[in-house]
């Protein structure tokens, strides 16, 4: 029986800046130090700790279309993600996983996709985009609608800035409030959603952010004509055992740990709680 | 199946047989009664006043160590091949049949080993209740005071000695190492365990009728009834600790200097930063949501997911709260809310 606690020892091979400021986000790139491949599915998710500290449940930000390594992008926040924001490129942590369902991506081909992000919540969308690029002409058009506080707290800006100029997808960037420099849309990222108006047709729409934007966001979609079954997101919750044992992540009879990250909005409207 | 007699005065003989095992069972400590590994048949406690706490810590235990980690080195997982073979003696069959419930969670599509290495090892002798507790309600949830559900050996006292039902091939194999100890039992013997099993269930005083519970429970999840249920409750969580269906665990690493060990602890619903985001969000930031979750996980949510309900009326939360609040009573106030 294989240990499903005991964790792998990846090493850190690269460090990049996200967001700076009172609450910055880091993505790491990691490889296991035998080299071996996660073999992790678009949405699904990885227990990533340093041993003595702990651990914390993190979205994989990379698609395993690219092969050989993981990237997560962590926002500096408590005690673990605290502990691996002092990491430096060549330090060792733990990972353990993958966990959860990830995203239908087969069920999605010949669809057009919308990603709906605010904040870290890029971080779990991020891989959908690769996946997509990555096998283009298996989807139809790609909308990225991606928002945050302020121009510092956007994450993976270059990547972003490097697709507007080409015509893989259409990128919609968003801050919270005015900046000099900034001329794209203020406002929040439903309000952003309704502007751009993105159609139903062949479309699914996956959206991820604060609880409070995805409610929103639903609620936007639904008003375009998407239908419940058109719209996913995914979600988060405190978590410690990943298989759903340790009981926290519940949200009515589910656990996000092991039944999500990912539900259709066909599911969790009938959820409580939600 | 078969049945045997035990002398009481030979239980000391009986697990001197199997001295390859390690032996749990109630102890009396201080005031309250603890199951735990028996080194000295002497402070074997049978005659319990109070209700033992719950044997699961013999497959659950509160701590245990997952694996062992040293800076420069790989973890070392916790060898649980040494582990051996465990008689939990003295179990009550509502306890018994707690391990049913677990069983499938730690199962699951991923097992977990630590449980099931225990479980497996394990031989549950259980000792039927012939004098319920006080807030026993057993037969409300499917169980009964002689229920073999979970069990491998049920004794039963008679006077001066046990009359010992054998419910698996595990528990046979326990009479086999003892048969020069257990005689065969006579059909008096028989009777006069019968009759006790039907005047223990007449005796069970305190009952719920969970018919429309599940249904119930869909309907009013907004419902102010929760504010008001919880309003008594002061976040202890000795319901969920003394629950012998209650499984939550967290896990926390202990270090000193270059060392440590990861370890997994019981955890409550009940407590607000079992469910707390490092962000500060909590999606149960008060304990009317924890009450609610408690009480949903046991009767709705486990049906919907193991379909059984995930109680098995021993009764200990409501006897050790420390407010007074009372299961039974909260049940049949949301039977009837509107």
């Amino acid at each position: 029986m294989k240990n499903p606690y005991m964790p792998e020892i990846a090493k850190i091979t690269e460090i990049r800046d996200e967001a700076l400021g009172e609450r910055p986000i880091i993505t790491f790139k990691v490889a296991f130090q035998n080299g071996h491949d996660f073999n992790h599915k678009v949405g699904q998710c990885a227990m990533v700790g340093i041993l003595g500290i702990g651990e914390s449940m993190i979205s994989i930000a990379s698609s395993p279309t690219k092969k050989g390594y993981l990237e997560f992008s962590i926002m500096k926040m408590g005690k673990v993600t605290s502990a691996l924001h002092a990491c430096e490129a060549g330090d060792t942590i733990s990972i353990r996983g993958p966990y959860g369902n990830g995203f239908p991506l087969h069920e999605w081909k010949g669809n057009n996709i919308v990603t709906i992000g605010g904040g870290i919540g890029q971080a779990p969308l991020r891989p959908i985009i690769q996946y997509i690029l990555d096998n283009r002409g298996d989807f139809g058009q790609l909308d990225i609608i991606y928002g945050a506080r302020t121009s510092n707290d956007l994450c993976f800006k270059n990547e972003l800035f490097e697709l507007e100029k080409g015509k893989d997808a259409k990128v919609h960037l968003s801050i919270d409030v005015e900046e000099v420099e900034w001329t794209k849309f203020v406002g929040f990222v439903p309000d952003n959603l309704l502007k751009i108006k993105p159609s139903p047709k062949n479309t699914i729409a996956i959206t991820c952010g604060p609880v409070v934007m995805i409610k929103y966001v639903i609620k936007n979609l639904l008003e375009l004509g998407f239908s419940d079954q058109q719209i996913f997101t995914t979600l988060e919750n405190r978590m410690k055992c990943g298989i759903g044992k340790c009981g926290r992540c519940n949200v009515g009879p589910v656990y996000v740990c092991k039944d999500g990250p990912v539900f259709s909005y066909a599911t969790l409207k009938n959820l409580p709680e939600f | 199946m078969d049945s045997f007699i035990l002398q009481k005065d030979k239980l000391k003989d009986f697990f001197a047989s199997l001295e390859e095992y390690e032996i749990w069972a109630p102890v009396q400590n201080g005031t309250t009664t603890l199951f735990e590994v028996i080194k000295d048949l002497q402070n074997l406690s049978l005659d319990l006043k109070h209700q033992a706490l719950i044997s699961k810590s013999a497959v659950f235990p509160q701590t245990e160590s997952l694996f062992t980690f040293d800076r420069n080195a790989p973890p070392q997982e916790t060898n649980l091949k040494e582990k051996k073979e465990t008689i939990i003696f003295g179990i009550r069959p509502c306890d018994a049949r707690s391990f049913h419930l677990l069983d499938p969670v730690f199962e699951g599509d991923i097992p977990d080993p630590y449980y099931l290495n225990r479980r497996n090892k394990a031989v549950l002798i259980g000792i039927a209740c012939s004098e319920p507790f006080l807030n026993c309600f057993c037969t409300s949830v499917g169980g009964n005071p002689f229920s073999k559900e979970g069990l491998d050996l049920l004794f039963t006292e008679l006077n001066s000695a046990f009359y010992i039902e054998v419910i698996t091939e595990k528990g046979k194999k326990i009479i086999d190492k003892t048969s020069t100890l257990c005689a065969s039992s006579s059909s008096e013997e028989s009777t006069q365990k019968e009759q006790m099993e039907h005047t223990s269930e007449s005796k069970i005083k305190r009952k719920i009728d969970l018919n429309n519970i599940p249904e119930k429970l869909t309907a009013i999840f907004e419902h102010p009834i929760w504010k008001q249920l919880a309003m008594k409750c002061i976040g202890c969580g000795i319901c969920t600790y003394s629950c012998p269906t209650c499984y939550c665990f967290d896990i926390q690493d202990e270090t000193r200097a270059r060392k440590g060990r990861r370890v997994r602890i019981w955890d409550s619903c009940m407590f607000s930063e079992y469910t707390l985001h490092a962000s500060g969000h909590n999606p149960r930031p008060t304990r009317s949501e924890r009450l609610r979750n408690r009480i949903y996980h046991k009767f709705k949510f486990n049906i919907d997911n193991f379909g059984v309900v995930g109680c098995v009326g021993c009764g200990r939360c409501i006897t050790l709260c420390p407010v007074n609040l009372d299961l039974i009573e909260n049940l049949s106030i949301i039977k009837e809310v509107e």
